[in-house]
């Protein structure tokens, strides 16, 4: 169907359809043509209203963070960084992470431990490693995500 | 003793149970007692609906219960197929029961409107705005209206039936009851609002098992298991710009569609301004709960044996199921052509939830999404087209409301 042979159905359509008239093939056309056609049009154009508002307020974002940015940077302390001290704290941090990856490894083993008992078979945890998600969640984030659409 | 007997006998005349004899008439009206049993059994003990499901049930079961006297009907079925006047609003004021009362805010439109008003509140646009493309799903779900008035034309139905019965494939209650409320009123049409909005519900709650299978048939594995990457969240600013737009657009282009979305972006735009709380609450909380309630016993009151006995009524649940199929199935084609065009960036799943039966929809997107692969989340980005499905669907009420005299 080509466009003049659209304009020409809705244009039948003039006036409107009295409600209990039984309609031809050309007037259910139309009105599937002009409702389908207007639907859309309306959608599009909210689309594209919405998408222009979209760059609007990014400009309006990216334009804020830069001036904060240079702010920061304007009140910062002109000091130069000592990259030995900056180094030392680290130590502790990585001593109680590999702390907390092995109560990890004591609760998975447990579980093990249990599921063996539950089914009789036995089980050897050969190695733990931490599995990155979609998205760069990791599996307790999406473990809890997962957990909030469940009830969906 | 006579006097006494009198009584009785006028009595008994008078109650329902006198009504009662062996005719159509009253096989029809225990089928209708009957079946609204099965509908508070659905509703109580499977829970289907039961917010909506046991008012819509009750309203069919007082309805449905003959009186002797006419004054005593709590509904009158025959006031509602004539022509409105002055006189008839008079007539259902001063000899119609407490239901036909009720139904007046069927009839004049204002229980759709009020209850788009609480879902306004309700609803988050947010998916929407951060990702403006759902908005085309939204219009492809509303294939199903159009293409069922196409089945309905075809079928021989007048042009108020054709657009009272292809609503359904909008799968929205309010608006389906705005439409055909106003289409039926005064029409030859042995069709009324309560059989649409009984088909319509009855669809609606259906949704978890008419959808999924044409989701399934639609797409592949491999589709359904694409991953679609986080949204953005909007800014407040944004969210309040949004109502205002989107009446504006539809108001200026589709007068007709204004009453329903203009409700629905007045309860969003109380929301989101974050400035009428006490409004907010009422309007999502007291005001939706008694909407619904009046709302659910007025509708299933109109379902009376004479309504839904008949051939009309069936054509309605088989247009119906028609309607909603191919509501889905629209949405889904465009989500894989979209999916197509961006190079397996968009999951077809998500094109189902443009039909705007809000969530649930959209639930039933992230389910069988999830069936394939348990990681995948699609519930937000299901959400956008969802709700652009509601807006959808009420241009498309406007639409119809503006061709349709």
């Amino acid at each position: 169907m080509n466009l003049m042979n659209a304009a020409s159905l809705i244009t039948r359509l003039e006036g409107g359809i009295d409600g209990d008239v039984h309609m031809d093939g050309g007037q259910i056309a139309g009105v599937t043509v002009a409702g389908l056609g207007v639907v859309f049009a309306v959608l599009v154009l909210l689309v594209l209203i919405i998408f222009l508002f979209n760059k609007i307020f990014e400009a309006i974002y990216n334009s804020q963070r830069k001036k904060e940015i240079s702010e920061a940077a304007q009140s910062a302390p002109k000091s130069d960084p000592v990259p030995a001290a900056a180094a030392k704290p680290a130590a502790p941090a990585v001593k109680a992470a590999a702390q907390d990856d092995d109560e990890v490894i004591a609760v998975i083993s447990a579980v093990v431990a249990m599921m063996s008992e539950a089914d009789g078979r036995s089980y050897r945890v050969k190695s733990v490693k931490p599995v990155q998600g979609f998205s760069g969640r990791t599996a307790w984030a999406m473990d809890g995500r997962r957990q909030n659409v469940a009830p969906f | 003793m006579s006097i006494l007997m009198d009584i009785l006998l006028g009595l008994w005349e008078n109650s329902g149970l006198g009504q009662f004899g062996l005719n159509w008439a009253t096989l029809g009206t225990l089928a209708m007692i009957l079946l609204s049993f099965v509908f508070m059994y659905l509703a109580i003990v499977k829970g289907f609906e039961p917010l909506l499901l046991l008012p819509i049930a009750f309203g069919m079961f007082l309805s449905n219960l003959p009186a002797g006297l006419p004054e005593d009907m709590i509904f009158h079925a025959e006031f509602w197929n004539e022509p409105q006047s002055a006189e008839w609003f008079w007539k259902v004021l001063h000899d119609g029961g407490l239901l036909d009362k009720l139904y007046l805010g069927v009839k004049l439109q204002i229980y759709p409107c009020l209850i788009f008003l609480g879902i306004g509140t309700m609803t988050d646009f947010g998916p929407l705005i951060a990702n403006p493309k759902s908005f085309l799903l939204g219009a492809a779900a509303q294939g199903g209206i159009f293409f069922t008035f196409v089945a309905a034309g075809l079928l021989g139905m007048t042009a108020a039936e054709c657009g009272s019965i292809a609503i359904i494939g909008g799968a929205d209650g309010p608006t389906s009851i705005y439409v055909s409320s106003k289409l039926l009123e005064g029409a030859n049409s042995k069709l009324n609002t309560g059989t649409i909005a009984l088909a319509a519900y009855t669809y609606m709650a259906l949704v978890p098992v008419i959808q999924p299978f044409w989701m399934k048939l639609l797409t592949t594995k491999k589709e359904r298991a694409i991953k679609m990457p986080q949204l953005r969240q909007p800014s407040k600013t944004e969210k309040i710009i949004f109502p205002v737009v989107v009446t504006l657009v539809v108001a200026l282009i589709i007068p007709s569609a204004a009453s329903l979305v203009g409700m629905l972006m007045f309860g969003n735009l109380l929301k989101e301004s974050g400035a009428c709380d006490r409004l907010v609450d009422t309007a999502q909380n007291a005001l939706m709960n008694i909407v619904t309630i009046f709302l659910g016993i007025s509708v299933g009151a109109t379902t009376t044996a004479s309504n839904v006995c008949n051939w009309d009524f069936i054509k309605v649940m088989g247009l119906g199921v028609v309607a909603f199929s191919l509501g889905t199935i629209s949405g889904l084609l465009l989500a894989k052509l979209m999916n197509l065009i961006t190079g397996g960036k968009v999951n077809p799943l998500i094109g189902s939830a443009g039909v705007s039966a809000v969530p649930m929809a959209a639930r039933i997107s992230q389910k069988v999404g999830a069936q394939t692969d348990p990681t995948n989340f699609l519930l937000m980005h299901a959400m956008g087209p969802n709700v652009a499905g509601v807006i959808g669907s009420a241009v498309a009420a406007g639409v119809l409301l503006s061709v349709v005299k």
